[in-house]
């Protein structure tokens, strides 16, 4: 019993170590504040409490206290990652792409292939279709592929 | 078995300290206000870890107290600092 609360306790340790460096991995590389957000969010929630269920599981403290800030720091990171998002918001900060197309160099992303025959056809998208999109009328069910196509291409 | 866990405790503080400092470094280099704002939080929050592990190494319940009372006035002051730097007041 004594090595299974050692093994728990090397394991916390371990793991909630790995979340702290993961999480400051991603405050120095991503690129945009909101996305550093989401990562600064992993070092409070697992790293610490992990930690702190390694501090209850050896003994070493009372077991309200601990239990006491691991609620605290469970409510208090998305409060914090709340406010600090929507104070960043209002700020103007821009968002960044967070998001590279590595395949984009070699294939480029091409269109579907019904906006494609409709390219080569000619027959571009025009203004007057556009009502079709929000209409619930079952009396033009004929035309649904084309539809498909308008609401995929707006 | 005890001593696998001294070790993996050293480690474990080395290695947080070390964060400190990457950490220190983003809140010097930031790109903006709201950016050095989560350095300094992600900074309280080492710092919490690390009181926890030297309660762990020491195996003293009086250095959860400090991490108790840190974790609660680096909470207070972040969140009103980033509502202070969106609203430009404190009310």
């Amino acid at each position: 019993m004594e090595l299974l609360f050692q093994l728990i306790v090397l394991l916390a340790v371990v793991t909630g170590t790995l979340f702290s460096i993961i999480g400051v991995m991603g405050m120095i590389r991503l690129p945009d504040v909101y996305t550093r957000l989401h990562a600064v969010g992993k070092v409070s929630v697992f790293g610490v409490v992990l930690l702190l269920v390694a501090a209850k599981t050896l003994g070493a403290v009372d077991f309200g206290k601990s239990i006491l800030l691991v609620v605290f720091l469970v409510i208090a990171g998305p409060t914090l990652t709340h406010s600090l998002a929507a104070a960043a918001y209002r700020m103007g900060i821009p968002v960044r792409q967070a998001v590279r197309n590595d395949l984009a160099v070699k294939f480029p992303p091409a269109a579907p292939p019904e906006v494609q025959r409709l390219l080569e056809n000619g027959a571009g998208p025009d203004d007057g279709d556009e009502t079709r999109l929000d209409r619930e009328s079952p009396d033009r069910e004929d035309d649904e592929g084309e539809t498909e196509v308008h609401r995929r291409d707006a | 078995m005890q001593e696998v866990i001294d070790i993996a405790l050293n480690v474990s503080l080395v290695i947080h300290l070390v964060l400190i400092g990457f950490a220190l470094w983003r809140v010097w280099y930031g790109e903006n206000a709201i950016d050095r704002l989560i350095a300094v939080d992600l900074t309280g929050t080492l710092i919490l870890a690390v009181l926890v592990i030297v309660t762990l190494r020491e195996q003293q319940g009086l250095y959860l107290d400090v991490a108790m009372g840190l974790a609660a006035l680096g909470f207070t002051g972040t969140v009103l600092l980033g509502k202070y730097f969106a609203d430009q007041r404190l009310s």
